[in-house]
Order: structure tokens, then C-alpha cells, then sequence
């Protein structure tokens, strides 16, 4: 059971809309500047509101037999892909939803998809290939076999593609189709996010632990002492401070001097079950995060990892991802149960002045 | 959150041949109302319209810290922790193995991934054996014997292709390997769902509930021979054996199908039960009674049997007759005077044999044992004797089961262990039931007077 009662929005969050869908609400975005938040359910329903009032735009059912896994907005917010449980990638555009192309990778899931920065490429992984497909469709490139299933992907830039999987992490020049660095380490990753410069990476471990390599001079680290398994990992966009969950806290490494080894990290202590979801603003040093009791939290954080809460909502129920709209004034937040919450987020400069007058 | 039920998982194990496939047909295309999903190894070939059938590579992720315990399938997590966000979720999963897949880390998987502990509860091991060719696989590969010693349930499967006394003695190797699991005989893995699925096999008061005799001592005899004879006197013969002295009952209208030998075997135990009369070489066996054969002196001893009427007789033997060389002759000449003068005689072969414990020439590293005591234990002591064993010893035990009394705790207290991995929970009150311990180690060369000595030190 929750640790937690239903709470009103506190702080910076206010009311803003709610919305259901069907079943286990597992991927959402912001797509067309931000005027429509796509939502999808894992039975493969795919929803479209209408980003200020919450007004269902458009909406597709069973769109992946099996089950929906995956969806990447397109950088220009005009298109965007899915993936689910029956081997197919799928891409739409935003404003009616309607299919305009389909991938038929094989027999096996397709977990994760996303769009290079340019927009140019479509990485998708299909077991343990990596393959990726150009604006038309077309396969542009394929990666070689990797020893196991892949976990987790990310472009450092355009051109260049990071894997995951049991062991090691490779960077893959998918133009120029050569391995431009391999990076091994015997643990199990479960996932992986670059700092906005693509130097350093960071992978959550199975055993409890986070491992981070810096590219440019081949250090490596390993942060552990987490309760459970660290799968929600964050950079803000200066590449300063990468927040980790993992237990009921959020963990703030900073990455300051000669951080964060031998550092203390930040710890940011609200959420009663573990972390669930964790997402950076597009500007500025605020962090949401989700957890499991359905808790959503905003932060303000310091460089040094060091953070206090700015804003707090209940979400109902376990948060599954949450995502920050592209101008940063409203905080989108999707459950388990399919409930869909959208809160504004206002700076309260009035308030402040106030405050400190 | 909801406080919904965990979901059911078994894990199907065996080796290549051994009748996964076809057993998971079959549960698959019976009507039990119940939405499976499947998670196949790679090679699986289930019917993929029978249900939902996701294959997975069997990945199995070691840790950085070395540690086995830690050691997950990490293709598991993945799918697992995917399967269970539906609203309309599965009510039972079923995984299945390759043949040579250690079921360790798809056990702790269960055990070690808060998530999926949060969601799944593992429900049994069932290891399929394919009863033609178990015996050459054993000897042969760590795998096989570990599928065994994992196991809740064991199939002894395609029985048609091997004789009744194989079986017999392939059974109780596997039960000296396993004490724990039960033993179902089948031919074309023809056996009810529910011999396989919601076993509760690691709820351990169920597993008390449907066998209560699971730690029950091994019989005080190892051998059954049942003869057809006529009306007349009988010799039986022994030469020199492992023993000076033997243990004997004789029954009269001993049956011999497995019933009836069961039957026999049970009434037995209470004869053997009983003060022992002493017989001497020469001496007449009494009918229904625990007689100890003397057989100190040298050379071939014999002793009588009179039958009055034609009917089979049961010999209910401390040892093998094998072991003795034990013969059973009808004396043409029934009278007491001529009882050493050379006969010419032949030996009558039984009708039906059992062994009922297993034949040690095979020595299996992998063993089974339960400690039992009475009274309570100081849970510092049986703390620490046991996260010392199983930080020594832990990649040799694969699986603890029982349950403690700690002094001065007013509830059970249920110990479940795979590996290194253990938990120790309050279970039941203990009300008026005297206090006692019950705990069943499987694993590799275990020392079983070691670790009894061990655990006696722990009682208060």
C-alpha cells in the first residue's frame, strides 16, 4: 500500500488537467511545440490531448499486438514512433495520428527507439542488434551482434550511437560504420544516459550500483550503496549534477571539480517508495521526480548536488514517466492505473520579491 | 498501490529430450481457464497460437562482485517487469530452461529483483527426467543432478521405454539426491495440471500438508523379496555379508504389486519396531515377527521356513540379499534329522523384489538431508552458524527448507533458501504444538554429521 494520502498541488505546482486511459500508461511527450501531449497505454492505445485543456484529440487502439514498449518524439514535434511486442516500429504524425509507415523488424520485442538530435536517424533495438533507419524507412545501418540482449541506447551526437547491454557499452559511428569506443565493465546495465556533451556515461547497475566512464580520459567509477537497482538516472543540461534513483530517494552526484568521487551526494528525501521516474528541465536546474507511492516532486538543486523541493502533487498512483512541457511552465505526469495529470508550473517571481522584501 | 496477489511462476526444467515441449503442450491446450504466458528458451517450439509464448535468450548475468547468489537471468527481469504492467495480467507464468541450464539464478531471480519479488512469487521447480537415459546424463554432467536437487516436483517421464525395476531403483537414487520432491512416473509427460501448476512448493506448510511423511526416517529395512511357494520346508541361505548379525520379518500373503508392498513395508516398521528374538543357524523363522539372523560363524548359515499351504511369502531384509548372497531353497526331504545332508536343491527366484533405500555404490556428490530436533533454538547461534555456512558453503547448497523454534518467539519461524540467498520468516503460532526443527538441505557433498553437530550446538 501507498506510504502516502492524497495531497492538493503544493509550491510551484497548481491544478492544471487530468485524463484516463485504459491500462499501465508507459510512454508520454510533448509533440508539436508542446500544443499536444501524446500519452501510450501498454495494451498498444495511443492518445493525444490537447496540451492546455487536456481535451482528447485523437486516439488508436491495439496498435501493437502484444503490447506497446516504446515511443520517440521526433526533435520537430510533427512525428513520432512507437514500438511494441510484435517485432514493429511504427511512425505517425502528431496532429491526426495517422500511421504513415511500418518496420517489420522480425519475431522478438522492440524495446527502445529514439530519434537522433538531427532528426535524421531512427536507432531501434531488436534484441541484441541495433539497427538504424533513415527518414525514409530505409535500413541505414545495422549494428554486429552484441554478447547479449541490449538494455539501453543514446545518442551522443548525430552521427554517433551508444548500446548498453551485459558488459559493456560501445559507441558506434553509425555513418562512417566503425566502433569508436568500447567500454567494458562485468555487470548487468540496465540503463544509460550521457551528459549533454556525450563525455561521460553513466549506467545503472543489477547489483545495486551506478558506473560511470568519462570518454576523455578513459576514468571509470563506480557509486554504489544503493538500496535497489538504480534504473532512473538524469543530466541536467549543463552535464553539472546526474540525479540516480534506487531507493526512496533521489541520489545527486555533482560533477564539479574533481567530483563526485569521493564526494557525498546530494540526497533528496520526500517520496515514501522508491524513485520511479526522474526529468531534468529544458533550462535551468530543476528536477521532477516520481516514485512509486505516486508522489511527484520538483527541485531546486545546487551544484553541488545539494536541492530543496519547490513543488509537490499526488499522481494516484506509481509514476511512470513524467515530462516537463518544452517551455517549462507545466509538469505532465502518467500512472499505472492510466491516469494522466498535467500541473502548471509557475515561477512565482512575485512571491519571492515578496518574500525576500 | 494494489494489494493484488502475486503471480504465480513455475519453472520447467530437464534435459534436452526429456519432454518439456510436449508437457508444456499439454498445459497449454487443456481447458483450465487460466491466461498462461510462457517464457521459452530460445530452442522452444511451443505452438505460439496456444497461448502467449515469448522467447527469450537465456541470459544469465553474473555480477561484478562475483558473488553467485547475485547471479539473475537477466532476460527474466525484462520480460517479467514488462508482463506485469497489463491490466488484464497473466495468472500464471511458466518458464522453461534449456537442458543445461543451472536453475539457480532463474530461482534467485525471484528472490534477488525487488520488482519482480514485488510482483511474482516463484511457485515450483519441476524438473522433467527422461527416465531411458537420467542415469548416463547424471554421471555426466553438474547440470542434470543440480535440475534434480532444485526440484519440487520431479517427472520421471517416458516409463514405458524402461523395465518396472529400474525404475524402481532410478526413483530412489533420485529421492537420496532429493528427499524433498515428489515423485510422479509418467510416459508421455501425460500428467494433470496440477501435479505442476499452483504447487505452493515454496510454502512450506502446503508442502508439510500434502506430504506429511516427506521427512519421515527411511525405512529400518532395505529389502523386500516376495516368494510363490508350495507346501513344504524352505532353507534360506546367507554367506558372508557386512554385518554379523541380520534383521529379518517374514509375512505371510505378501502381495506384489507396488500397493501391496507399501502396505507390507508400512506394517513392517512397526514388526521392526519391536524387541528382536534371535535366531541361530538351523533355527525355524517365525511368521510376523522381527527375528535377527546370527551370523557370527563362518561359512554358509541356513535357516527354515515351513509353508503349510501354497502361497507367496514376503522376506522383509535389513540388508540387500545381495549382500548376503541370501538364497531361498525348498528342502526335498521336509524332515528335521536330515537337515545337513547334501540336497539336491535349486534356488527360487522371488516374484517381486523391492530396494527401498538407494543403492550408495552410486554415491552421488548431490545429497539431500533433514535435521531433526526438539526443542528451541538461540536464534544468535543459528544466525550465526548459518550465515557462516552459507558464506563457506553456499554455492554447494542449493536449496534449505524448514522450520525453527526460537526460544522465546511464540511463532514458527520458516527458513527458505536458494543458495547464499535465505529468509527467515514468522509463520504460524505455536500454540500447544510441542516445540521442534525441521530443516531439509539439498546439495553437493554436504557433511551431513558436520552440519548436525553444528546445528545441535544451536539448541538452547
Amino acid at each position: 500500500m501507498s506510504g502516502i494520502e492524497a495531497f492538493s498541488p503544493k509550491g510551484m505546482l497548481h491544478e492544471g488537467w487530468s485524463a484516463q486511459v485504459d491500462d499501465y500508461a508507459i510512454v508520454c511527450g510533448w509533440a508539436l511545440q508542446g500544443k499536444t501531449f501524446l500519452v501510450g497505454d501498454v495494451a498498444g492505445g495511443l492518445y493525444a490531448f490537447e496540451g492546455k485543456s487536456g481535451k482528447l484529440i485523437w486516439q488508436s487502439k491495439d496498435i501493437h499486438k502484444g503490447g506497446l514498449l516504446a515511443m520517440s518524439i521526433h526533435p520537430d514535434g510533427n512525428t513520432f514512433a512507437t514500438a511494441g511486442q510484435d517485432g514493429h516500429v511504427c511512425i505517425w504524425e502528431s496532429k491526426e495520428g495517422k500511421s504513415t509507415k511500418k518496420l517489420e523488424l522480425g519475431k522478438g520485442w522492440v524495446e527502445h527507439i529514439k530519434w537522433s538530435p538531427d532528426g535524421k536517424f531512427l536507432a531501434v533495438v531488436f534484441t541484441k542488434y541495433v539497427y538504424v533507419f533513415d527518414e525514409n524507412g530505409q535500413e541505414h545501418w545495422r549494428s554486429e551482434e552484441h554478447p547479449s540482449t541490449v538494455s539501453a541506447i543514446s545518442w551522443s551526437n548525430s552521427n554517433e550511437l551508444a548500446t548498453a547491454c551485459y558488459g559493456q557499452v560501445t559507441f558506434y559511428d553509425v555513418v562512417g560504420d566503425k566502433i569508436n569506443q568500447k567500454l567494458e565493465w562485468r555487470g548487468s546495465l540496465v540503463s544509460m544516459v550521457l551528459s549533454p556533451d556525450g563525455d561521460i556515461v553513466a549506467c545503472g547497475s543489477q547489483d545495486n550500483s551506478v558506473h560511470f566512464w568519462r570518454r576523455s580520459t578513459d576514468q571509470d567509477s563506480e557509486m554504489t550503496g544503493y538500496p535497489g537497482k538504480p534504473s532512473h538516472l538524469a543530466f541536467d543540461q549543463t552535464g553539472t549534477v546526474l540525479a540516480t534513483g534506487g531507493s526512496d530517494r533521489v541520489t545527486v552526484w555533482s560533477f564539479q571539480g574533481d567530483g563526485p568521487e569521493g564526494t557525498v551526494p546530494g540526497e533528496l528525501m520526500l517520496h515514501t517508495e522508491p524513485i520511479s521516474c526522474l526529468s531534468f528541465s529544458h533550462s535551468g536546474m530543476l528536477l521532477a521526480s516520481g516514485a512509486r507511492d505516486g508522489s511527484v516532486f520538483s527541485w531546486f538543486l545546487q551544484k553541488d548536488g545539494q536541492g530543496d523541493p519547490v513543488g509537490g502533487a499526488f499522481a494516484g498512483d506509481l509514476v511512470s514517466q513524467i515530462a516537463w512541457h518544452p517551455d517549462d511552465n507545466a509538469l505532465a505526469a502518467i500512472n499505472a492505473n492510466g491516469g494522466i495529470t498535467v500541473w502548471e508550473f509557475k515561477v512565482r517571481t512575485k512571491t519571492a520579491a515578496q518574500g525576500f522584501g | 498501490m494494489s494489494n493484488t496477489q502475486k503471480v504465480p511462476v513455475t519453472i520447467l526444467t530437464g534435459f534436452l529430450g526429456s519432454g518439456k515441449t510436449t508437457l508444456l503442450n499439454r498445459i497449454l491446450s487443456e481447458e483450465h481457464g487460466k491466461k498462461i504466458a510462457v517464457i521459452e528458451n530460445e530452442y522452444g517450439e511451443v505452438g505460439i497460437d496456444q497461448g502467449l509464448v515469448i522467447n527469450a535468450d537465456e541470459e544469465v548475468f553474473e555480477m561484478s562482485n562475483g558473488c553467485i547468489c547475485c547471479t539473475v537471468r537477466g532476460d527474466l527481469i525484462r520480460v517479467l517487469g514488462n508482463l506485469m504492467k497489463r491490466r488484464d495480467k497473466f495468472d500464471y507464468v511458466l518458464v522453461e530452461t534449456t537442458g543445461l541450464a543451472d536453475p539457480g539464478p532463474v530461482a534467485q531471480t525471484f528472490f534477488m529483483d525487488d520488482e519482480i519479488r514485488e510482483e511474482f512469487a516463484l511457485d515450483g521447480i519441476v524438473t522433467l527426467v527422461d527416465a531411458a537415459h537420467i542415469e548416463q546424463q547424471l554421471g555426466r554432467s553438474d547440470e542434470s543432478s543440480e535440475q534434480v536437487a532444485f526440484a519440487d516436483v520431479l517427472i520421471l517421464n517416458k516409463t514405458d521405454l524402461v523395465s518396472d525395476e529400474s525404475l524402481d531403483n532410478l526413483e530412489s537414487r533420485l529421492r537420496d539426491m532429493n528427499r524433498m520432491a515428489r515423485v510422479i512416473r509418467s510416459k508421455q509427460a501425460d500428467v494433470s495440471i496440477d501435479t505442476v501448476l499452483n504447487l505452493s512448493a515454496f510454502d512450506l506448510d502446503q508442502v508439510l500438508q500434502r506430504r506429511p511423511t516427506f521427512l519421515e526416517p527411511e525405512y529400518p529395512f532395505e529389502w523386500t523379496g516376495v516368494f510363490s511357494l508350495e507346501k513344504g520346508r524352505y532353507e534360506l541361505t546367507l554367506e558372508e555379508g557386512p554385518d554379523p548379525t541380520m534383521s529379518l520379518v517374514q509375512l505371510l500373503d505378501q502381495g506384489n504389486d507396488e500397493t501391496a508392498l507399501n502396505t507390507g513395508a508400512e506394517s513392517c516398521v512397526r514388526l521392526y519396531a519391536e524387541q528382536e528374538q534371535l535366531m541361530n543357524p538351523g533355527d525355524l523363522v517365525p511368521v510376523g515377527k522381527h527375528v535377527s539372523l546370527q551370523l557370527q560363524s563362518e561359512g554358509t548359515k541356513s535357516f527354515f521356513i515351513d509353508v503349510n499351504k501354497a502361497r507367496d511369502i514376503g522376506l522383509f531384509t535389513q540388508h540387500t540379499a545381495e549382500e548376503f548372497n541370501m538364497k531361498l531353497k525348498k528342502v526335498n526331504t521336509p524332515s528335521k534329522d536330515e537337515i545337513n545332508n547334501d540336497q539336491s536343491i535349486s534356488t527360487i527366484s522371488p516374484i517381486a523384489e523391492r530396494v527401498w533405500v538407494a543403492e550408495h555404490e552410486h554415491d552421488d556428490e548431490v545429497g539431500s538431508f533433514a535435521i531433526e530436533r526438539e526443542g528451541d533454538v538461540d536464534p544468535e547461534k543459528l544466525n550465526r552458524w548459518l550465515s557462516r555456512l552459507l558464506s563457506e558453503k553456499g554455492v554447494d547448497i542449493f536449496r534449505t527448507k524448514g522450520f525453527i523454534s526460537y526460544a522465546g518467539e511464540s511463532k514458527r519461524i520458516v527458513f527458505q533458501g536458494v543458495h547464499m540467498l535465505f529468509t527467515a520468516q514468522p509463520d504460524k503460532e505455536w500454540g500447544n504444538e510441542p516445540r521442534r526443527n525441521q530443516l531439509v538441505f539439498i546439495g553437493r557433498n554436504l557433511d551431513e554429521a558436520e552440519m548436525s553437530r553444528e546445528f545441535d550446538k544451536c539448541l538452547v
